[in-house]
């Protein structure tokens, strides 16, 4: 089955490589981070061709002077996806001065809520939101609110860079990252974008990014993960969207729980994202990649 | 592709002329003929379609069985069978949802894929569209928008009649929200709100000009919306070319005072707030009127009984 399902996943993903050797969200679309990173850990496999080292050298010529990574080459911003990028750093083995300065940027970068004035505000007034603001994540871009997504990429990130950085903020960053996952968890059990409650009334959890938010808590020994994994587990048996289905694989095998293969019969879809992630959600695919390997909390 | 491709979209039509022309046509349920209805409501409104690049804007968030959160697939099938009718040169369908990530399942959930023939082939994610820079975006030197809206010879606003727990009603004007690249400003578009939700709102409204709206009050939402709300029969559709003028008459319909809309006093250079400039078509909105339920927070921009405040 992993054969018949993988080849022509991985054969998609092959043919509609740019020629700058990124990929777009869909083909014939131009270069983004996004998915030239996840296409990178897919063909992970492939890692000495010549396209594959197109692909590499195009997302390292994204990075800013900041050490940021911007999500294309059009859009000179420093973005979320500098997470990838240094995640992508660790699977490669490549700890240079590029991968420091990514780490620096995501170990400086918080949500908006959590600066100063922000959070003595809250100590007199009522979020409507009810973040809590002292528990810092990261936004998906810089002055903006934190939301679970992008903290649960950047927790991957720092948990697999922890071996080659020397920096003590590491640490209290990845605890308070996982504290705000922690505490904007629905009343469901699951995870959404990131509000788990709008005026008063509580919010449903998302399948995807239940996913994220527990790849995020990998290695955390406080919380009680194991019924948030139960619900993870119910919503991919229930869950017909192939988006969720794949990052709940992930999530799920990256725990250790045993997923059933997908069927070799779904065809592959133009969207080269979730192309990516089948890839890696297949039993023998590259959910490893998304593990920790060094520091937990 | 090149930042001008924005300036078009921002300068193709005038200033507002104050004279715009606002259908509210009957549509009990979405089993009738809506092509019919939809094609009234174009003809009504003078729109010229012939050989225009369209992209239909319905408002997708998310799926709840038990409530109406999303354009119903039906009124978007129509418009696009009715705007093909035309002569357009193109008509895609286009979103860019706020919170989820998965667009086609969102759209696959809202019935849309069944409801569409060929729906995958026929849609664009406006999150992870390709994106241009426009400049002086609601007091950003720059800010990127996806090329197929900017591209648009005409894009057609299709939300669904809602309250809306932060703006007070999100129609046509709020659903442009749904044209920002959540692959540049993530999920939710964060930015926006800290902006300003009513300007950005109007910032977004003042960029894209070339527009008509067919609001789908067919079922519409009420209370805590846009997603918590209860569904409401209202049995509308509701047209125009001027966001403002329909937005206007739409809160008038939900018995909502427009002139407390914080984004519809910002917009009152881009369109028509004041029924007298509004050369209401088919239904006059004051008979046809169904007040939506609020939440306490919006209290105060009930329309009065006699509608005379709006």
């Amino acid at each position: 089955m992993p054969e018949d399902y993988l080849r022509p996943r991985l054969e998609a993903l092959r043919s509609y490589q740019n020629p700058d050797g990124g990929w777009g969200y869909f083909p014939g679309k131009r270069s983004w981070l996004e998915p030239t990173a996840y296409a990178l850990l897919a063909l992970y496999a492939e890692a000495e061709t010549p396209a594959w080292q197109k692909g590499w050298r195009l997302l390292r010529s994204w990075q800013r002077e900041d050490g940021a990574w911007q999500p294309n080459g059009h859009v000179p911003e420093a973005h979320w996806s500098t997470a990838l990028a240094v995640t992508l750093h660790c699977v490669h083995g490549v700890h240079d001065a590029a991968f420091q300065n990514g780490v620096s940027w995501l170990l400086n970068l918080s949500g908006a809520e959590s600066r100063l004035f922000v959070r003595l505000l809250s100590m007199v007034t009522a979020s409507p939101t009810g973040h809590d603001p002292s528990f810092r994540g990261w936004p998906w871009r810089p002055d903006a609110t934190a939301w679970i997504e992008p903290t649960a990429h950047t927790l991957v990130a720092l948990k697999r860079a922890a071996p080659q950085v020397r920096d003590a903020e590491l640490s209290r960053r990845i605890v308070l990252g996982e504290g705000m996952i922690l505490r904007r968890r629905c009343s469901d059990g699951g995870w959404n974008y990131g509000s788990k409650a709008a005026l008063g009334i509580d919010l449903p959890s998302y399948p995807e990014t239940t996913a994220l938010a527990l790849l995020g808590l990998q290695g955390n020994r406080e919380a009680d993960l194991a019924p948030a994994l139960r619900h993870a587990f119910h919503l991919w048996q229930d869950s017909r969207s192939r988006w969720s289905r794949a990052w709940l694989a992930i999530s799920l095998r990256a725990f250790g729980t045993n997923v059933p293969a997908e069927s070799p019969e779904q065809p592959v879809v133009r969207d080269l994202i979730l192309n990516s992630l089948e890839v890696l959600a297949a039993p023998d695919g590259g959910f490893r990649h998304f593990r920790p390997e060094g520091a937990v909390s | 592709m090149a930042g001008g491709m924005a300036s078009c979209q921002r300068s193709e039509r005038t200033a507002f002329a104050g004279n715009s022309p606002v259908a509210v046509l009957k549509a009990k349920s979405y089993q009738q003929d809506l092509t019919a209805t939809i094609l009234e409501g174009i003809r009504l409104c003078g729109v010229a379609v012939k050989d225009k690049r369209v992209l239909l804007k319905p408002n997708l968030v998310e799926f709840d069985a038990s409530t109406a959160i999303n354009t119903d697939v039906a009124v978007v099938a129509a418009a696009l069978e009715a705007f093909r009718s035309l002569g357009a040169a193109s008509v895609t369908i286009a979103e860019g949802p706020g919170h989820r990530r998965d667009t086609l399942g969102i759209a696959d959930e809202a019935g849309y894929w069944k409801g569409v023939r060929n729906f995958e082939e026929q849609f664009v994610d406006l999150n992870r569209d390709d994106v241009s820079p426009v400049k002086n975006f609601a007091g950003m030197s720059q800010f990127f928008l996806p090329n197929t809206a900017l591209a648009a010879d005409l894009i057609v606003s299709m939300p669904k009649m809602k309250t809306h727990h932060w703006a007070g009603a999100t129609l046509s004007m709020k659903n442009f929200f749904g044209l920002v690249p959540g692959a540049v400003y993530g999920w939710p578009k964060n930015t926006l709100h800290y902006l300003g939700i009513d300007n950005s709102i109007v910032a977004l409204n003042r960029q894209f000009r070339r527009t008509f709206a067919i609001v789908d009050g067919i079922v519409g939402m009420e209370g805590n919306g846009p997603i918590q709300g209860k569904a409401k029969d209202v049995g509308l559709l509701v047209f125009g070319e001027d966001l403002v003028a329909v937005d206007s008459t739409c809160c008038r319909i939900m018995g909502i005072d427009p002139a407390k809309i914080g984004y519809l006093q910002q917009a009152a250079d881009l369109g028509a707030v004041d029924p007298r400039q509004i050369h209401q078509r088919g239904e006059n909105p004051l008979s046809v009127r169904n007040d939506f339920a609020l939440i306490s927070e919006f209290a105060a921009v009930r329309l009065d009984s006699t509608g005379r405040n709006g």
